[in-house]
């Protein structure tokens, strides 16, 4: 018998010895193949299908794991007819997959931000490795968890028990105690000599040269304002987030080497062109700084402003005279930041004027709440028609009475006028808060869209000009919340530095399983009732500017942390199976047409804790039986069974018939080091006892 | 040991126990026998197998649970076995479904209060030619109709509360069935002591459609064939025999077309099959049973080895692959022991030759098998049978019995020095068993799941030792070939492939039953010529060859040649015989989805492809027969079919694609008629069934109304009836009460 044998994979001539498999003398050639059942300590079994491989001369597909390879034989393991096969065997394996690979916070997370992992980390009481981890996603945790709209919270699955988990508070109750300890910013890689220009010291710009000053590039960010911090310092109210915050997280920004320039605009101090011309890479995050008209006649009297502009001017220490009947236009967070400044400015009436119903607001509830308790008075389904003058100044609105009608696309209905029926509101100023959008004048020669905003790739965040990159309320769709051009600044800052290195790649979304449960899955636990917030009295605090949040108590923060389900899976860093799934360009609406929209058969999902320090989920088990046959074939114990035949096929410890753990059982673990998915989990707490 | 509460009698199994607990491939006999004595497998008596075994209680469990013989609940006294095969379902099993339900209220797998019967499904009893057939504790009930079930289900539960010339009678599970026990019973109570007749039990002749079949026989010939012979014509078939004048039965004789059926075939592998008696050893050899062993043991194995290469015999089960190769590869291949298996795992639903071989001839198998282990060197053989054929297994262990007191089993054979035992393994119901690999694993005591290939059988099978396995239509060839030599049977058939093949003709046509053909007739010879065409004169559409593993192939394609590659072309396969008859009131859509319901329900649920893409495409095709199919939905079936025969680990999956492609194939615009018009062409899918009244036609006869089981249909007397659309159930029973032909179904 030869001493070696050679087979030719892919057209590269590699060796082995002879009785080796297929796959072994691929992966010892370095020509990786795709298994989920392999296991060299165990026989070959052949169940996951991944490995088929094309031998030339063979009509049928070889399984790679089992077949032992012939001298000369010729092997394809990338063809089209493999590369369908394991694609198929794939989707049909995710098609009765029930687990979620993240939680639906960080799904939800415009910018991934990872909630499931800092909440579990606050709630064993380790904050820093919560703010660690916050930051991997979020550069300023302390300022965005004052601020932050919480999609996140929609997506919390502790609503199906009864409320989601205050997840934006218990982020800057961490990062503020990590704060008070001197702070955490992860280490920084060497020095690659690029350098990188920020246009715009908003949440996006500070959030870009965060990352990119990490990766080693020299940053820049220049700001037409004289502090850092953008919208979030200019446009949101002391009371909601105190300047020393946002003061601290940009100090911590800059002490990572990022030079800061401010009251430095393109096209007055420098041209675009010249800016440019210094950097290697350019990142736009201008932010929406101007306000939408109302569209109405009056609009050009005194006592009318934008809404922005009047937030700009109250935060640089300025005093508009409003007078003592106010009225604001619109229904969003700009809004309601504009009627609770104008109530401590001191005006006597504040009204909110909308066209919809209180049910219709974008603004969040708590606001709504918070500003109703702190006199502002509602004026739903009016709309204004007139601001009515005298003497150039403001005097009264002329309001046109709405209903609601057919919903409109978003869903909502829509604000019809109700023929001839108006109001008239005495007034003294009128704010609108209807909307903001981006001033562009500067960087002419940067394509705009059909909204006349900054176009740019939604997967690369690329503009019409090389090298240069734009995110946040400057781009494509418009103005946002601030976390969302974050997460487009953190995912630009990826493409930023493969351009660098030369590489042209745009940001990659991952496939991902994702679970749909109802509030029947989970009938089964306690309520226990989220945290409230302790804040200052409205009478108290509608005087002064002051903070109105208190913070959660530490004791509050650690018991809000654990009422989290820990949604998402353990073993997303290490699972095979969704690395597998990633490998090949999958079809999610492939999958849901499998999965018959969720009436296809699955296996559902239920976790038990019968191996003691192991954890089993069944929906999660992919039935490589690498588990049954370890226990069988090297540890000797056979505790581990397969149940029933087909589809209905389980794998389960022995009889459902006792309460009690396995017999026999002795935490060799070998079944959980194996699993390549998440069904089963050692439970690390546990072995430390 | 765990403690239990309930209280089983474990001591009850001691013998068995004692018996086989240290054979390791003794697990499913132990638990069949436990099963038989606890009526199921209490959880107490799967932890003590496991104790005294030395298995794992997660592996007992994983075998009980593998097979769907075994039940983990208490049965019932009675146990219906409703059969859900091919024939079946396209004879109305539906029907003979409710009735069971609405007669005992239960449903498959549930257990009558009183504890009196358990219903369950079973994929087939392979008794397709009485369809809809059920069977109750071992005995076969066919051509079933809600009436007659009722009635049988009343019987049994009053019974339970209180209370020179031959004369052959067919006694196959189809003749049984249609009363051939009782005909038997009766002609031997007219007989008196002076009579030098004999009444003798016989099998099936396989034209089960014309049961009870009495043959009368002056020694070997056949004086006369009697068909749907009653108790009542017994006395007077026993007088004509003693007068000799057989004028007065002229009415039972059978008709020269009937007599056709038998004259087109050639008959091989069921030469004996009604002919002899398969309780009687005597007979056989009566028949030159035995005298091909006796030649063979005087040959050397090489030269048995070579007239079979020469005879071009191939494997009958399915595969086609030459039969003397693998007793080659056997012989030569290297182990102490060698073994050879006989499949009898006969799973196909609509395919029941191989149950007939053995109820009918099981010496010819004994015989054809006795001439394999000479050749590849076998000390042992085994024959692996379902257990869903209690007559089968019966006749086969007597047969045994006979054939070893007569030294053709066991030690030193015919004085040759030849020794070779033959053991019966019983199955407990797996469809994949029929793949060997998984056979082996079952008859190792395991969950039948198939092995990867290679190594294949001939090198390392059963017990890791050397096995050869091959079909019952193969070994019953054997004995023919040997003594007629292996050039006759290749004088017969085509250029690749030779000899005969049996067939089981069932579904719409005229005559159904076993047909045996030489290779090369066309298939239109052996549905239009030999099994009388089409019933009740409608319109022929496709024939399934190759029951869930093969393929449907059009009208238009009926010259094809009965050949392993012609089948293969057209996307069926030759497979184990199976031949489905569908006329143009067919839905090929559901035929489809029958198939492939049958193979996902026996996926063995080890790789991944067969698993889930069986289960997926059933949820496809079941929607596409509900009127939810979505544009797409055909090219994701041909897509799934494609990567399922690509990446499937064994025959099941890699075949069980094959109707959905065919069908896909041959008949893409009824799929399309379902998805785009909501429409069944062949008006059988319910759910795209609309049911109205012509009122042209309709005189207001009122039947229709009464026979309504929804009293969906209203009207005045003399006036024309309408049916409520919404309450309508599409049962039809409208539409064949109506003589006016008034009810239009579209």
């Amino acid at each position: 018998m030869k001493a070696r044998i050679k087979v030719i994979i892919n057209g590269k001539p590699c060796t082995g010895k002879p009785g080796q498999t297929l796959l072994e003398i691929a992966e010892n050639n370095g020509i990786a193949i795709p298994n989920l059942c392999h296991n060299g300590e165990l026989k070959h079994y052949g169940g996951c299908s991944l490995c088929v491989v094309e031998a030339e001369g063979s009509p049928k597909l070889l399984r790679a794991c089992a077949t032992v390879a012939q001298d000369g034989q010729v092997i394809y393991t990338e063809s089209e007819r493999v590369v369908r096969t394991r694609k198929t065997s794939i989707e049909l394996l995710m098609s009765d997959h029930d687990g979620d690979c993240r939680g639906p916070c960080v799904l939800s997370c415009p910018a991934s931000v990872n909630a499931q992992g800092y909440i579990q980390a606050i709630a064993r009481g380790d904050d820093k490795e919560a703010v660690r981890i916050l930051k991997e996603r979020l550069p300023i945790p302390a300022s965005i968890g004052r601020v932050c709209p919480h999609p996140c919270e929609g997506g919390c699955r502790r609503r199906m028990v009864e409320q989601p988990i205050s997840i934006s508070y218990l982020k800057y109750f961490a990062a503020d105690r990590v704060i008070a300890q001197g702070g955490y910013l992860p280490a920084k890689a060497a020095a690659t000599g690029k350098r990188v220009g920020v246009i715009g010291g908003g949440p996006g710009g500070l959030t870009a040269a965060y990352y990119l000053s990490l990766k080693g590039h020299r940053v820049t960010i220049v700001d037409a304002m004289p502090k850092m911090g953008g919208m979030l310092r200019y446009g949101i109210p002391e009371y909601r987030l105190p300047k020393r915050v946002l003061d601290e997280e940009v100090a911590e920004i800059a002490s990572l080497g990022v030079e800061m320039k401010n009251n430095f605009r393109i096209g007055v101090d420098e041209t675009f062109e010249e800016f440019k011309s210094h950097y290697d890479a350019v990142v736009i995050a201008i932010g929406a700084w101007e306000s939408m008209p109302i569209g109405c006649p009056g609009e050009d009297l005194d006592g009318v402003m934008g809404g922005i502009d009047f937030l700009q001017r109250v935060a640089l220490g300025e005093k508009p005279d409003i007078g003592d009947k106010v009225a604001v236009v619109g229904g969003g967070n700009t809004a309601m930041d504009a009627c609770r400044t104008a109530v401590r400015l001191g005006a006597k009436e504040v009204y909110v004027v909308y066209r919809r119903t209180e049910a219709e607001m974008p603004a969040e509830q708590l606001e709504i709440d918070e500003a109703r308790e702190e006199g502002v008075i509602y004026k739903f389904l009016t709309n204004p028609a007139e601001i009515v003058g005298e003497n150039g100044k403001v005097k009264e609105m002329k309001l046109q009475v709405m209903e609601l009608g057919e919903p409109d696309e978003s869903g909502r209905r829509r604000p019809v006028p109700v023929e001839g029926k108006f109001e008239i509101l005495p007034v003294t100023c009128v704010i609108s808060a209807i909307g903001q959008k981006a001033n562009v004048a500067g960087f002419e020669g940067i394509e705009l869209n059909r909204k006349g905003i900054i176009s740019a790739d939604e997967t690369s965040y690329r503009t019409s000009m090389p090298g240069v990159f734009a995110v946040g309320d400057a781009t494509n769709k418009g103005a946002s919340i601030a976390i969302e051009a974050i997460g487009e600044a953190r995912r630009c800052s990826r493409v930023v530095d493969l351009y660098l290195n030369g590489i042209q790649m745009p940001y990659q979304k991952t496939y991902l399983s994702v679970k749909n449960p109802t509030e029947a899955d989970f009938v089964d636990y306690i309520k226990r009732p989220r945290a409230q917030m302790p804040t200052r009295p409205a009478e108290e605090r509608k005087h002064d500017f002051e903070e109105i949040n208190l913070g959660f108590s530490e004791a509050q923060a650690r018991a809000e942390a654990a009422r989290c389900l820990d949604c998402g899976c353990h073993d997303f860093n290490e699972c095979k199976l969704i690395r597998c799934a990633n490998l090949y360009e999958l079809q999610p609406e492939r999958i849901e047409r499998l999965r018959d929209h969720g009436k296809g058969k699955t296996h559902p999902s239920y976790k038990e804790k019968r191996l003691v320090v192991i954890e089993r989920d069944q929906g999660k088990c992919i039935l490589c039986s690498q588990c049954v046959r370890l226990c069988d074939e090297v540890v000797g114990k056979g505790i581990l069974g397969l149940v029933d035949r087909g589809f209905e096929t389980t794998i389960r410890p022995e009889f459902q018939h006792s309460d009690d753990v396995i017999r026999g059982c002795i935490d060799c673990l070998k079944c959980a080091e194996a699993c390549p998915t998440g069904a089963l989990r050692i439970l690390e707490n546990e072995l430390e006892d | 040991m765990t403690e239990f509460k309930s209280g089983v009698d474990l001591s009850l199994m001691e013998g068995v126990l004692r018996q086989y607990q240290d054979d390791a491939t003794s697990l499913i006999m132990i638990l069949q026998q436990a099963q038989s004595i606890y009526g199921y497998l209490p959880q107490e008596v799967i932890y003590h197998v496991a104790e005294r075994t030395g298995n794992s209680p997660a592996k007992v469990m994983g075998v009980a649970t593998f097979y769907s013989y075994f039940r983990l609940q208490p049965m019932g006294t009675y146990q219906i076995m409703l059969c859900d095969g091919t024939a079946c379902h396209v004879n109305g099993s539906e029907r003979i479904r409710t009735a069971i339900t609405q007669e005992l209220g239960i449903t498959n797998g549930q257990t009558t209060e009183d504890g009196m019967f358990t219903l369950n499904e079973v994929a087939c009893l392979g008794c397709c030619s009485l369809a809809p057939v059920m069977m109750i504790n071992g005995d076969t009930y066919g051509n079933l109709t809600p009436e007659k079930t009722i009635k049988i289900l009343r019987k049994l539960r009053e019974r339970e509360s209180g209370q020179g010339i031959r004369i052959l009678v067919g006694q196959g599970s189809c003749g049984v069935s249609a009363g051939a026990a009782r005909v038997a019973k009766v002609l031997s109570g007219h007989m008196t002591a002076t009579d030098s007749f004999t009444v003798e039990t016989t099998g099936c002749i396989g034209m089960c459609y014309l049961e009870p079949i009495v043959d009368i026989y002056e020694g070997d010939k056949l004086l006369h064939r009697l068909v749907r012979v009653t108790e009542t014509d017994a006395l007077g078939i026993v007088e004509a025999v003693r007068k000799n004048d057989f004028s007065k039965l002229e009415a039972m004789f059978i008709s020269d077309e009937d007599a056709r059926f038998l004259k087109k075939q050639k008959r091989v592998a069921l030469r004996n099959c009604g002919v002899v008696n398969p309780t009687s050893i005597d007979d056989y050899i009566n028949h030159d049973g035995y005298k091909a062993l006796d030649k063979a043991l005087q040959m050397e194995p090489e030269q048995v080895i070579e007239e079979i290469k020469i005879s071009g015999l191939a494997g009958r089960g399915g595969a086609g692959f030459p039969t003397w190769f693998k007793w080659d590869a056997a012989r030569k291949a290297e182990g102490e022991e060698k073994y050879l298996i006989c499949n009898a795992d006969e799973g196909d639903p609509g395919a029941f030759m191989d149950r007939a071989v053995i109820e009918s001839d099981p010496h010819t198998l004994i015989e054809g098998m006795l001439i394999g282990a000479y050749a590849i060197g076998a000390s042992e053989m085994f024959v692996y049978i379902r257990a869903e054929y209690p007559l089968a297994v019966e006749r086969l262990g007597h047969a045994i019995e006979q054939a070893r007191s007569r030294g053709l089993l066991g030690e030193n054979i015919l004085g040759s020095g030849f020794s070779c035992d033959l053991n019966i393994k019983i199955g407990a119901g797996a469809f994949v068993c029929g793949e060997e690999t998984a056979l082996i694993e079952s008859m190792e005591g395991k969950r039948g799941m198939p092995r990867l290939k290679p190594p294949f059988p001939a090198q390392s099978g059963y017990l890791n030792d050397p096995s050869n396995i091959n079909n019952v239509e193969t070994f019953a060839n054997v004995a023919w070939i040997i003594n007629n030599g292996g050039a006759a049977f290749a004088a017969m058939g085509t250029e690749n492939s030779k000899g005969t093949k049996v067939f089981a003709l069932t579904g719409k046509v005229q005559r159904g039953g076993l047909v045996e053909v030489p290779m090369g007739k066309s298939l239109k010879d052996v549905i239009f010529d030999i099994a009388g065409g089409i019933k009740d004169g409608r319109k022929y559409k496709a024939v399934q060859m190759g029951g869930p593993s093969g393929g449907c192939i059009p009208a238009s394609l009926q010259d094809t040649p009965i050949d392993y590659k012609a089948l293969s072309a057209t996307g069926a396969i030759m497979g184990s015989g199976g031949m489905v008859v569908m006329d143009d009131s067919t839905c090929m859509v559901n035929i489809a989805r029958f198939f492939l319901d049958f193979t996902a329900r026996e996926s063995c649920g080890k790789c991944v492809p067969c698993r889930i893409g069986t289960t997926r495409m059933m949820e496809i095709l079941n929607r596409i027969c509900d009127g939810q199919g979505q544009e797409g939905d055909i090219e994701l079936l041909e897509e799934l079919c494609i990567s399922i025969k690509d990446g499937s680990l064994c025959g099941l999956g890699q075949t069980a694609p094959n109707p959905v492609l065919t069908t896909i194939r041959y008949f893409r615009d009824e799929y399309e008629a379902h998805i785009r018009d909501k429409k069944c062409p062949a008006c059988e899918c319910s759910a795209l069934l609309t049911i109205s009244i012509d009122p042209a036609k309709c005189t207001g006869c009122t039947v229709c109304a009464r026979k309504c089981p929804v009293e969906c249909i209203s009207g005045e007397r003399k006036e024309p009836h309408v049916i409520d659309q919404a309450a309508c159930i599409k049962c039809k029973q409208c539409v064949s009460s109506c003589k006016f032909g008034a009810i239009v179904v579209e």
